[in-house]
């Protein structure tokens, strides 16, 4: 039996930076071997003598050779991903996490709601779902950002509209030019058509947006194993050993990070959203 | 089945000073501070037997409170398991319990090479409690006072001689390099045995009945006031965690020296308010009194339901060195007995 160390991350080159947004930038990473990964996943990236950071993954492996991920200048260990060059090496472990479940779409409509950063994990789902070999019900995605410039793929939205997507961007405030739609994305979820009851919905984006949407989802008659969604925590280890992501009996890297809104409400995973009751 | 022998008090050191010329030999030593601890062997006759639960708990050894797990260096990386042959002497059936639970947690599917290397290597000689401390609820737990599986060796005492039973592989095929050392024990030895194990048991001060108090939870019937008031008490020093011989928390720091990165694994505390910290500042536990209770769930709700046996051994090293008295004893007891939420 091969015996593997599964904290020793593997070497991976960084092909290609692309700056979306003043603090986001998309990185297209050269990967040593084919590794097959799934929407909803996550990868340790890894920086020696700072850290390690669970990174979702913004690509799909079937319609990119080497793997995307998306990165916000935020803490300790994306500040120096951030000042990262281009073909410089960078370290990953992975992919772990158990991916956005796809067959509980069957032909029913697909409904794609992110805010902020959480468009990243969601991306690879528009890939999948438009994908015409197979066959998916409509895609409406609702995009959420909180400026104008803050809009991660905002150069990608006419090619979701292209792949036949129904697309609705809006932002929080509006500053400079924009003649989109301003709100929260909670505002635009009536203006979706479709039938919410037999729908599916995944979900990411900030907690407090989680937790208004899938509330809001939930009033319009989605049923709660339908609500998708994928949450964050602390993480050191990725493989369910240093208990960091341990939230009511589930650990959110081994058993998630996607959930859906009955587990969550089931296993208490949110306990902050208790508060509000 | 276990291969049963008998050991003349005499021998004992015979026998250790054997098993240490091929192994490194860990027991409960006297430091000149009075405290007893687990570390290597250097006169076997100073080994202390009669000693209550020993802080910090034997898991050190296979998890230690720091540990380099990686070293990275000119584009390389190391890895530095570790797993040197050793026998560990003198552990108590807590110990031996938690172990085979950690075991499970370390093992299993996802293999943390670094603990599981370390436990491959290492034989533990248990020695069953005659005379448990005041702070002891293993009889509860149903993890000691002695053992009848999941150990290697363990010794019973019988004042004169020792009582030796040998239950895994390994220790079976030990015992047979000794064999000289060994007598075959008579009917008397089985009754002394017998009368020590039972004896042992009429001493226990502490019967903590935790599936009552799983099952208060469970029903709803105990409320955060109740909590509230354990918090209250708690002076998160991580203690409680640090102790326990089932808490593997750990954090992972990177450090640098003469252009090598280490990563290393530090003991890390729930109990702490940073523990879920994530970038840009969102803190899932700030509130105390959920920290507080996610370690009691931890053990007492979520082990049944994941692992199906609780989260603790009733070592009662939680009792020793919690300084606001809600150690798991404690707590425990409270919502067997019924909350008063009023």
């Amino acid at each position: 039996m091969k015996r593997v160390n599964i904290y020793t991350p593997f070497r991976a080159e960084i092909k290609e930076i692309e700056k979306k947004t003043a603090d986001v930038n998309l990185y297209r990473i050269a990967l040593p071997k084919r590794i097959k990964y799934s929407p909803g996943q996550f990868f340790m990236v890894s920086v020696w003598g700072a850290g390690e950071v669970p990174i979702s993954i913004t690509s799909h492996s079937a319609f990119s050779d080497g793997l995307e991920l998306c990165v916000r200048k935020a803490g300790f260990v994306t500040s120096l991903i951030y000042n990262a060059e281009e073909g410089t090496d960078i370290w990953l472990r992975g992919p772990y996490g158990n991916g956005f479940p796809l067959d509980i779409a069957g032909n029913s409509d697909i409904v794609l709601i992110a805010g902020g950063i959480g468009m990243a994990p969601l991306r690879p789902l528009i890939y999948e779902f438009t994908n015409r070999n197979k066959k998916y019900g409509n895609v409406k995605l609702v995009y959420g950002s909180k400026y104008p410039d803050d809009v991660i793929f905002r150069d990608e939205i006419e090619v979701y509209k292209q792949m036949g997507a129904k697309v609705i961007v809006s932002v929080d405030r509006k500053n400079g030019e924009w003649d989109g739609n301003v709100g929260f994305v909670t505002d635009f979820l009536g203006s979706i058509k479709a039938d919410m009851v037999s729908a599916v919905a995944y979900v990411c984006g900030p907690e407090i947006m989680i937790k208004n949407v899938t509330r809001d989802l939930s009033l319009m008659g989605m049923p709660h194993e339908k609500i998708i969604t994928t949450l964050e925590a602390h993480m050191k280890c990725g493989v369910g050993k240093c208990g960091h992501c341990y939230a009511g009996c589930k650990y959110i890297c081994t058993d998630g990070p996607v959930f859906s809104y009955k587990e969550i409400r089931e296993y208490q995973l949110m306990q902050a959203w208790e508060d509000n009751k | 089945m276990s291969d049963t022998f008998i050991l003349d008090r005499n021998h004992l050191p015979y026998w250790l000073r054997q098993l240490r010329k091929e192994r490194k030999l860990i027991g409960p030593m006297r430091k000149k501070s009075g405290d007893i601890v687990y570390e290597e062997v250097s006169n076997i006759h100073e080994i202390e037997l009669n000693c209550p639960a020993i802080l910090p708990p034997v898991k050190e050894f296979f998890f230690p409170a720091t540990e380099a797990m990686l070293r990275f260096k000119k584009g390389n990386v190391n890895d530095n398991i570790m797993g040197t042959p050793a026998v560990i002497f003198g552990l108590r059936s807590c110990d031996v319990s938690a172990l085979n639970l950690v075991d499970r947690f370390f093992g299993g599917d996802i293999k943390d090479r670094y603990y599981t290397k370390k436990r491959e290597n290492t034989l533990l000689v248990s020695v069953g409690c005659n005379m448990p401390d005041p702070t002891c609820f293993c009889m509860s737990m149903g993890t000691g006072p002695f053992l009848h599986k999941g150990y290697d060796i363990q010794l019973t005492d019988l004042g004169d001689r020792y009582f030796v039973e040998a239950r895994s592989g390994r220790a079976k095929n030990i015992m047979n390099k000794f064999r000289h050392l060994f007598g075959k024990p008579s009917k008397a030895d089985y009754e002394d045995q017998y009368e020590a194990v039972h004896l042992s048991q009429t001493y226990f001060e502490k019967r903590i009945n935790l599936e009552g108090a799983r099952n208060a939870i469970v029903s709803g019937a105990v409320h955060d006031d109740f909590w509230r008031s354990v918090t209250a008490r708690c002076f998160e020093c991580g203690g409680c965690v640090y102790e326990c011989p089932l808490c593997t928390c750990f954090n992972v720091i990177d450090r640098k020296y003469d252009g090598t990165v280490e990563r290393a694994r530090v003991w890390d505390t729930c109990m702490f308010k940073g523990f879920t910290r994530m970038t840009g500042g969102v803190l899932p536990n700030r509130d105390r009194i959920r920290r507080t209770k996610r370690w009691y769930y931890h053990k007492i709700v979520y082990g049944p339901e994941q692992i199906g046996t609780f989260g603790c051994v009733g070592c009662g090293r939680c009792t020793i060195t919690c300084p606001g008295v809600i150690d798991m004893a404690t707590v425990g007891m409270k919502l067997s007995k019924g909350v008063d939420n009023s």
